[in-house]
């Protein structure tokens, strides 16, 4: 199986729609919609609690969203015949077993959908893991190792989409540019993807398209260049009404 | 390529095979350090409880094998739980449900391999308490007891089977090890404490005891009221629990 897992021309990877998520008496999530578009790598980007993580979820079909709908290919992720060799997910690095080597981690997934063992070696490659670290347990794995583990999960099945929650939190500034060059390069060859972040400087390093969201609500969203005063200023103008420390 | 194209290639018909499900839930029973450690210390415990028993009590088979279902009795059980519950306090549900959305698929797939161990582990104890009893005979000198009848070891062996059963609907149903192994345990005081309630209370007890259920099993003889009150047993620990349970997965939001 070839590395460069993304080909075909799609016309919707990644849509929300009127998305609203509402948890007893919170409203998570306040008529969501955007798309994300083929072959590009687009930030979701807000502050922390703006319900990032939450509209990931409902996406993957790990929560459900109270009205509308979420779709990849116009589908409900539920859907799919074995979402894993189609989306490629990311959603907390920390979500493994401590007592559980990485390579295990990265064999247990292969096996399930269905790929060869020398797929754990190929991407153990892609994502810098040496032998030796994915024989370790996960629980003695920095950060920014369980981050480099939990792409080459999401990278497996060699996935035309990658829905990556926070990827570069936890890197350091040598890892931020790999993820940055190793996301571009799977862009380039047809891969879409969302990422979030609370972080603007690397995503307007990584990303070519930029949704705001602050509170659960859409707040812009558009080309990272094409915000007239610059990303920043737009961030914190629009979160500014939002802001937990201005209410 | 067109929409239409896109999603005939994604509906292939490619969904994810049982046996495939299976086979990595019966990988993650034996691939974490904490599992290794648990099943090493069920086998050490088994060949010192029957070998130690065995010099003590002299060499009688039936009650060798017996003497495993002390340890089984609580260490099968856990097993479940933990089997169950480690998806939840390990978080690794999150990635579990993402790669197999339909979750009930992959409860389905975790409860086998537990209950495949509690048959390879009736009959590891019994071949250790065999060896045991023939070696035990041999040292002292004195005639080993083999007299068993084979339909009361197929009975221990089922009640093995039953407690892992109950391990996995209480871990399914409590997704939490502390809470399901503290009901677990508790259990047989809230059975005694019923049976002293008088002779309705005793009556009571053999309908819903699950030390009562695993005894009559183990003696080989099962009547038709013994059938009766096993199978409300079963539903009351294991089909109603395992239910809830998985209801509960299937709607539970994973975070």
């Amino acid at each position: 199986m070839k590395a460069a897992p993304c080909s075909g021309e799609v016309i919707l990877v990644i849509e929300f729609r009127h998305v609203s998520k509402t948890y007893k008496d919170t409203k998570a999530l306040d008529d969501v919609s955007f798309t994300v578009e083929p072959g590009s790598v687009t930030g979701f980007l807000g502050p922390n609690g703006a319900g990032k993580s939450t509209a990931m979820r409902i996406l993957v079909g790990l929560s459900r969203a109270t009205t509308g709908t979420a779709t990849v290919f116009g589908r409900p992720y539920m859907s799919l015949d074995c979402p894993g060799a189609h989306v490629g997910t990311l959603l907390d690095a920390t979500a493994q077993h401590s007592g559980r080597s990485g390579r295990e981690v990265l064999t247990l997934g292969a096996m399930t959908l269905g790929l060869p063992r020398s797929r754990v070696d190929e991407v153990q490659e892609m994502v810098g893991l040496t032998r030796k670290e994915s024989a370790r347990t996960v629980g003695r794995y920095s950060l920014g190792m369980k981050q480099r583990l939990g792409i080459g999960h999401a990278l497996l099945g060699s996935p035309r989409v990658l829905v990556l929650d926070e990827p570069v939190n936890g890197l350091d500034p040598q890892g931020i540019r790999w993820m940055r060059e190793l996301l571009r390069g799977l862009a380039d060859a047809g891969c879409s993807v969302l990422l979030s972040s609370h972080l603007l400087h690397e995503v307007e390093q990584i990303a070519d398209h930029v949704v705001m969201i602050g509170q659960g609500r859409i707040l812009a969203q558009g080309s990272v260049t094409g915000f007239e005063r610059g990303l920043e200023q737009a961030f914190f103008e629009l979160t500014a009404a939002t802001d937990r420390g201005a209410a | 390529m067109s929409v239409m194209e896109e999603k005939d290639v994604m509906s292939g018909g490619s969904s994810i095979p049982f046996g495939r499900l299976l086979a990595v839930e019966a990988r993650k029973l034996l691939d974490t350090r904490g599992s290794k450690i648990m099943i090493l210390i069920l086998v050490v415990l088994v060949i010192a409880a029957i070998v130690g028993r065995g010099f003590f009590s002299g060499p009688e088979f039936h009650r060798l094998v017996g003497t495993a279902g002390i340890g089984y009795g609580t260490l099968l059980p856990a097993l479940g739980i933990l089997t169950v519950t480690s998806e939840w306090s390990q978080r690794t549900a999150l990635t579990t449900f993402t790669l197999e959305p339909r979750r009930w698929r992959v409860l389905a797939a975790k409860c086998v391999p537990p209950l495949v161990v509690a048959v390879v582990a009736s009959g590891f104890a019994v071949l250790v308490a065999a060896s045991a009893t023939a070696v035990v005979a041999g040292v002292q000198g004195v005639g080993a007891d083999w007299e068993v009848e084979p339909s009361a070891l197929l009975g221990w062996a089922g009640g093995n089977v039953l407690l892992m059963g109950v391990g996995l609907a209480l871990g399914m149903l409590f997704l939490n090890a502390p809470a399901a192994i503290v009901v677990f345990l508790s259990a047989p005081m809230l059975a005694n404490i019923v049976h002293g309630l008088g002779s309705a209370g005793k009556e009571l007890v053999e309908w819903i005891d699950l030390n009562t259920a695993a005894g009559v099993l183990a003696s080989g003889e099962l009547s038709g009221g013994d059938a009766a009150r096993l199978a409300v047993t079963a539903v009351l620990w294991i089909a109603v629990p395992m239910a809830i349970g998985v209801a509960r997965v299937v709607r539970r939001e994973v975070s």
